[in-house]
This record gives C-alpha cells, structure tokens and sequence, in this order.
C-alpha cells in the first residue's frame, strides 16, 4: 500500500522534472524521486542500497547539476521602488509581477533557457545601476515602466529589439546607460 | 562571511547551512566507513558522502585554491594499496591463521576504499566545476 503511493509520488516528481521550464526546479524534483527511491529500497530490506541511493542519487548528483547550473549565467532583474511605494514593497512587488512587461521579459528568457531571478531591492535607482549584479534594472514611473539596461550587454540589446519589434502591446521602455569608471551616464533616455 | 573582490559571495543561508553541516557531513562520512563491516554502508557509501564535502565547499565557496592534481595522484596511491593490502593478507594466509585479524582487516579495506572512492569522486567534480570552459569560476 505504501509501496505503491510512494511509486505513483515518484512518478509524479519524475513528470514534474521534465514539465518544468526552470532547470533548478527540474534539479530538485531530481533529488525527490532518488530520496523516494532510497526509501523505497529501505523498504525493501535493502539498507546498502539505500544508503548508496541516497548519497550518490540525491547527495552528489544533485550538487554535480546544481554546479553545472552554475556555470549556466543567471540574470538578475531588480526592481527600484520609486520614493513613496517602498514602504509598501509587497503590494508594489505584485503590482510590478502582474504587468505585461515583466511577463513578456520572462518569457524571453525562458525561451532562451536561461535563468531568471527577480529581486525587489530597497536601493535608489543610481545604487542599483551602480552594482553589477543586476542585470536589468525595473523601475516604474508616471507614464509607464523603465527598463535600465547596460550598453555592453549584448543579450539585453537583443531584448530590447525584440520587446520594440513587438510593438507597443507593451508599456515599457528602456533606457541605456553606461558606465565608465565611477561616472554614470544614461543614453537617451526617451529610446523606445 | 569573506566578502572582497577576489571571492564572489553566495547567500548567507547557504554559507551558514552548510557551514553548519560540514562536521556532521564529515563524522557521518567517517562513521559510514568504520562501521561498514557490520551495519549497512561501508567504503563506497562513506566515500560518496566524503565526495559531497568537496561539491558543497565548492557551492558556498568557489574558488580554485584545491590543488587537483596532488588530489588525483593521492588517489592513485590508495588505489595502489586497496590492491595491494588484500594481496598482503590473504595471498600470505595470515587471515586464515589468525581470525582475530579479520576485522581489522575488513575495517582497513573499508577505510582505504572510502578515501579513494571520496577523493575520486571529489576530483572528477572539481574538475568538472574548475577546469572546463574558459577556467573562470561563475557565481550565482
């Protein structure tokens, strides 16, 4: 009885790995169907193999991908809170989830395969353009949403061309800025 | 928490779970390995668990500092004895004389296999992690 529930929870993290479009959530489903069938095998009367399982299936495997993903670049979009919002960071943050510009931003990197973060970040817009984690950096004012991208980024020029080719179903802009040394200058800022 | 330029940092959840860990990590490792002979596990598990303790220093800290080279030839030497302690004992029939030998001698085979298997495995990690692509160390 227990067996088989097990089983069919196996299979479902199995489906699951391969459904899923984000490789760590495809890792850690991994992880969940070899800790599963260590537990089995522990049923089994088969203790050796369980142990084996559980450190070779869900120990070293799964730090063997996470390592590889690492090696897969994952870009950081960060989103600014403009002035009075910040206090509200949640309800801002939803707002900001829910719009179609930060979904179509995502589907452009899914399509691609890479990774994606989104951070809400209590730093002014100058601080967040400053630090080079952020990749792309959200910032939402009167007449829409603002995108800061970095002038080198070739990836993220190539999501602007396509978010413009689009046309304008979309109510974001991008704004280029460079940095050269400690002075930041912004690059047209009215683009798009 | 290191934190300068040379050393891209991870999260601090990271840094202290495993940090956390890495003792038990290694007792466990240990204990798998001692008591292979008589409780489940034994060399191979135990070196997998040793294994993981090079992958998890490399996720909260990746730099190249480990020198692989001397891990690998390290490794070499203990394959050398796994082959060569089993030819001292039983081949010379000291096992057969002395049953009291047995043990020991299945606790030396368990720790020599846990070490090579651990270092082994820990190598062809790292240089899986260090030594392809361009020979830069990403980071989250």
């Amino acid at each position: 009885m227990i067996d088989s529930f097990i089983l069919m929870v196996m299979c479902l993290f199995a489906l699951l790995a391969i459904q899923t479009r984000l490789l760590r959530n495809a890792i850690i489903h991994l992880a969940v169907v070899s800790l599963l069938a260590a537990f089995l095998y522990m049923r089994m009367a088969a203790p050796e193999l369980a142990i084996a399982e559980a450190v070779i299936g869900s120990g070293l495997v799964t730090l063997l991908y996470l390592a590889a993903l690492k090696r897969n670049r994952v870009y950081t979009i960060a989103i600014v809170g403009n002035g009075e919002t910040s206090r509200l960071a949640d309800r801002y943050m939803h707002h900001i989830e829910r719009t179609n510009a930060l979904h179509e931003i995502r589907q452009f990197f899914l399509v691609r395969e890479y990774e994606v973060q989104v951070v809400f970040i209590p730093e002014t817009l100058e601080q967040a353009l400053r630090n080079e984690a952020y990749d792309l950096v959200i910032q939402e004012d009167d007449s829409g949403i603002v995108a800061y991208t970095d002038d080198e980024s070739y990836v993220m020029m190539e999501l602007e061309m396509l978010i413009q080719m689009r046309g304008a179903q979309s109510d974001l802009r991008f704004a280029r800025y460079q940095q050269t040394g400690a002075t930041l200058q912004l690059i047209d800022p009215s683009a798009g | 928490m290191i934190q300068d330029e040379q050393h891209p940092t991870e999260s601090l959840i990271l840094q202290l779970a495993i940090g956390l860990l890495f003792p038990f990590m290694l007792l466990f490792g240990f204990y798998i390995i001692a008591n292979g002979h008589y409780t489940p596990g034994g060399g191979f598990q135990g070196g997998g668990i040793l294994a993981s303790l090079f992958i998890a220093r490399y996720v909260i800290f990746p730099v190249e500092d480990i020198d692989s080279e001397k891990l690998h030839s390290l490794q070499r030497i203990f394959l050398a004895f796994i082959l060569l302690v089993p030819l001292f004992f039983l081949f010379s029939g000291i096992i057969t004389q002395f049953p009291l030998l047995r043990k020991p001698y299945l606790t030396i085979m368990d720790i020599l296999i846990g070490i090579q298997v651990g270092f082994g495995l820990g190598v062809a990690v790292l240089r899986f992690a260090f030594f392809q692509g361009s020979g830069q160390t990403w980071h989250l």
